[in-house]
């Protein structure tokens, strides 16, 4: 007996880790000799949401915009949190849209997804190569559902319907404060970095066991749980998506110009003992009173 | 050139304040001085009186008005009520919202331009855990473009040709936000417009164009207790399924890493991956000769390199990252290790005392941005460091 739904969405991302990862001589991100993953914030979300299947048993739905080749994010993100269906929202007339264009499609796609009888949906932090952190909420706001942003712990109490959830919150120049809310499903969580699922009891072990073998065998069949929808098939209004519904525009990409020299180095020879020698009584006495004559 | 029918219907500059502890946050402040040295520009170049409006929420916040125009605004817009005493995105969505597209108020700071308002022109919010959420939902209520984490504008007629915006003709933008945001390995800029679609297929207009700042980048304006201008209060309409979330507890916690009271930071980048594990155990074991906590720069957070998980969850950690996406630091000695000096990692180190630069590479960045340069590999580099302080150390020791 199913009684609560759950939907994550992720975002087939650069790998930045290393050997995966190709940096071009200026320093900017070589796209084309990189690979592409499940990035790592929607990682995190897909383990939120694989909570809530082992908890209370949720079915799991997976929904991505992007390429066809981001089928490969959806079956990663499967075998983390055991999806019962993924979607793949699909279309040349997708690309090149901003936050909004892209909320747009997601929102439709997630009123797709169990009939649209959606109780809980979570995303990542924010991607990490667009790193606008947008998505998330435009898509939430358009949806209608509460809106929970760097949630870091959180519960469901299927009795009262409602999430409790830890947020950070962190203000430049002020300490950081962790907020604890309670709100009533549907509800949209964006998940931070930081958060790790505990699994206290025995039958919540004994789950996790049963539903991560699961996901083994569904993540090595995934094609079976997928549908992948173009435009059409979704039913978007194609002025709302992609280049056309997106409000902003990428005007131009420049290098950073490099700013004047701030300082004057002293350039040191490693090999030089003697000079390394001096570097060394300079921190001595830069962090106070530690003058060797 | 086309002509614009509904250039009068957006005026001003709305910032979207943020508060703790009855105080602004500093980059609220900042974000004024900014907005205030725009539009000043922009009412001398276009001969208006376009205002800089502070919004703010909050439960007593009438005695904060006062501080918000000392600090370069020309107006302030406020909602207060004890149900608005923290941020909540609902709430505060709907109500910012409300604010932004209310006639009476700009009636009572520009008589002249109310008639035909609809939006603002432009809108600021911080790029931070509220304003960034905040920004975004209400920019889905006004249906109008975001631009994120951005640390420099400029207002501009622009001739833009673009596929979409414009089928292809070319058409002039007056007093467009150019609003750039730089890319994660800090060294591209990537320059954002929130524009009307004025091809006829897709006709649209896109107001207000709005951006969430980047914290610490602007400078804000000295306090000037004699500057004065309007304060309206907005009574907003709280509606019971607005206040759903409840907020059940609050605590304060302090970061486990302390970067403001050590008195050297050493801080590393992607110049540790040929040895990342074998790497960071010699910057904890310099870290500790010196009693320096130890930073990192972005790309490090995001966990690049293979390392064991004690390594990995104690320095890979957002929490560590020094810059303009992490913590500013000001320490008596700075020692970067294999850090290239993305503009976005100097924002966070320039006001240390004296910086010590460890690269191979004589033409980075951090050359720059140091003081003493040591030419070489860590490898090899760090381990004499610490051979000649335990030296040094003991000669001291002997001493007394």
């Amino acid at each position: 007996m199913v009684s609560l739904n759950t939907a994550v969405i992720i975002k087939l991302e650069p790998d930045f880790s290393e050997g995966n990862v190709s940096y071009n001589s200026d320093g900017t991100l070589n796209r084309a000799e990189t690979k592409s993953i499940l990035g790592p914030h929607s990682a995190v979300a897909s383990k939120a949401a694989f909570y809530s299947k082992v908890k209370v048993g949720a079915r799991i739905s997976v929904g991505t915009m992007g390429p066809p080749i981001a089928d490969y994010a959806l079956q990663q993100a499967q075998l983390i949190c055991d999806a019962d269906e993924l979607h793949l929202y699909s279309d040349r007339i997708f690309a090149g849209a901003d936050t909004l264009a892209t909320a747009e499609v997601l929102k439709t796609g997630i009123n797709k997804m169990e009939g649209g009888k959606m109780d809980i949906v979570f995303s990542g932090h924010r991607a990490s190569d667009g790193e606008t952190g947008q998505t998330g909420p435009q898509t939430a706001w358009k949806l209608g559902y509460t809106f929970l942003g760097n949630v870091i712990d959180y519960d469901i109490d299927l009795e009262k319907r409602v999430v409790i959830a830890k947020r950070l919150i962190t203000l430049q120049g002020f300490y950081d404060i962790i907020e604890e809310v309670e709100a009533p499903l549907p509800v949209f969580i964006t998940i931070d970095p930081s958060y790790k699922p505990v699994f206290n009891t025995v039958s919540q072990r004994l789950a996790f066991v049963k539903y991560q073998k699961e996901a083994n065998e569904r993540a090595q069949n995934y094609k079976k749980y997928l549908k992948v929808f173009n435009a059409q098939q979704l039913g978007v209004d194609p002025k709302f998506v992609g280049l056309p519904g997106s409000p902003t525009i990428v005007y131009k990409v420049e290098k950073i110009p490099k700013a004047k020299a701030s300082r004057k180095a002293e350039v040191v020879d490693a090999s030089d003992r003697e000079q390394i020698r001096k570097v060394v009584m300079r921190m001595n006495e830069i962090l106070g009173g530690m003058v060797i004559k | 050139m086309t002509m614009i029918t509904s250039e009068g219907s957006y005026r001003h500059l709305y910032v979207v304040v943020e508060h703790e502890e009855g105080k602004p946050i500093p980059v609220s402040l900042e974000m004024l001085g900014e907005a205030r040295r725009l539009m000043d520009d922009f009412n001398k170049r276009y001969s208006s009186n376009e205002k800089v409006v502070a919004v703010l929420l909050g439960n007593n916040v009438r005695k904060l008005c006062e501080e918000l125009l000392f600090y370069g605004a020309d107006a302030v817009i406020y909602a207060e009520s004890p149900e608005l005493q923290y941020s909540r995105n609902l709430i505060d969505t709907k109500i910012i919202s409300e604010i932004a597209i209310n006639k009476e108020c700009v009636a009572k700071i520009s008589p002249d331009y109310a008639e035909r308002f609809k939006k603002p022109r432009y809108m600021f919010f911080a790029a931070d855990n509220i304003g960034r959420h905040l920004s975004s939902t209400v920019l889905v209520e006004l249906e109008s473009g975001l631009a994120s984490d951005i640390n420099k504008l400029v207002i501009e007629d622009l001739e833009i040709k673009h596929e979409h915006k414009t089928k292809g003709q070319a058409m002039t933008y007056a007093k467009t936000l150019e609003m750039y945001r730089p890319d994660f390995s800090g060294f591209l800029w990537t320059t954002i417009l929130c524009l009307d679609n004025r091809n006829p297929a897709i006709e649209r207009e896109y107001h207000p164009q709005a951006c969430s700042i980047i914290p610490g980048v602007f400078q804000p304006l000295m306090r000037d207790s004699t500057r004065s201008g309007i304060i309206v209060e907005h009574v907003p309409k709280l509606e019971e399924q607005d206040l759903n979330v409840k907020i059940l507890s609050r605590k304060i916690i302090k970061s486990a890493v302390d970067f403001d009271t050590s008195k050297a930071i050493i801080s590393f980048g992607r110049g540790i991956k040929d040895l990342p594990e074998e790497n960071i155990k010699l910057i904890e074991e310099l870290a500790k000769e010196l009693d320096a906590e130890i930073g990192i720069s972005l790309p490090i957070s995001k966990k690049p390199y293979i390392a064991s998980e004690t390594i990995t969850s104690k320095y890979m950690v957002p929490d560590r990252v020094i810059g303009t996406s992490g913590r500013r630091v000001s320490p008596l000695l700075y020692i970067a290790i294999g850090i290239s000096g993305a503009m976005q990692h100097i924002a966070g180190m320039k006001e240390s005392e004296f910086v010590i630069a460890i690269n191979p590479d004589e033409n980075s960045p951090i050359k720059d941005e140091c003081d003493l340069f040591i030419k070489g590999r860590m490898e090899d580099v760090i381990p004499i460091l610490i051979e000649e302080l335990r030296k040094q150390k003991l000669v001291m020791e002997v001493k007394k």
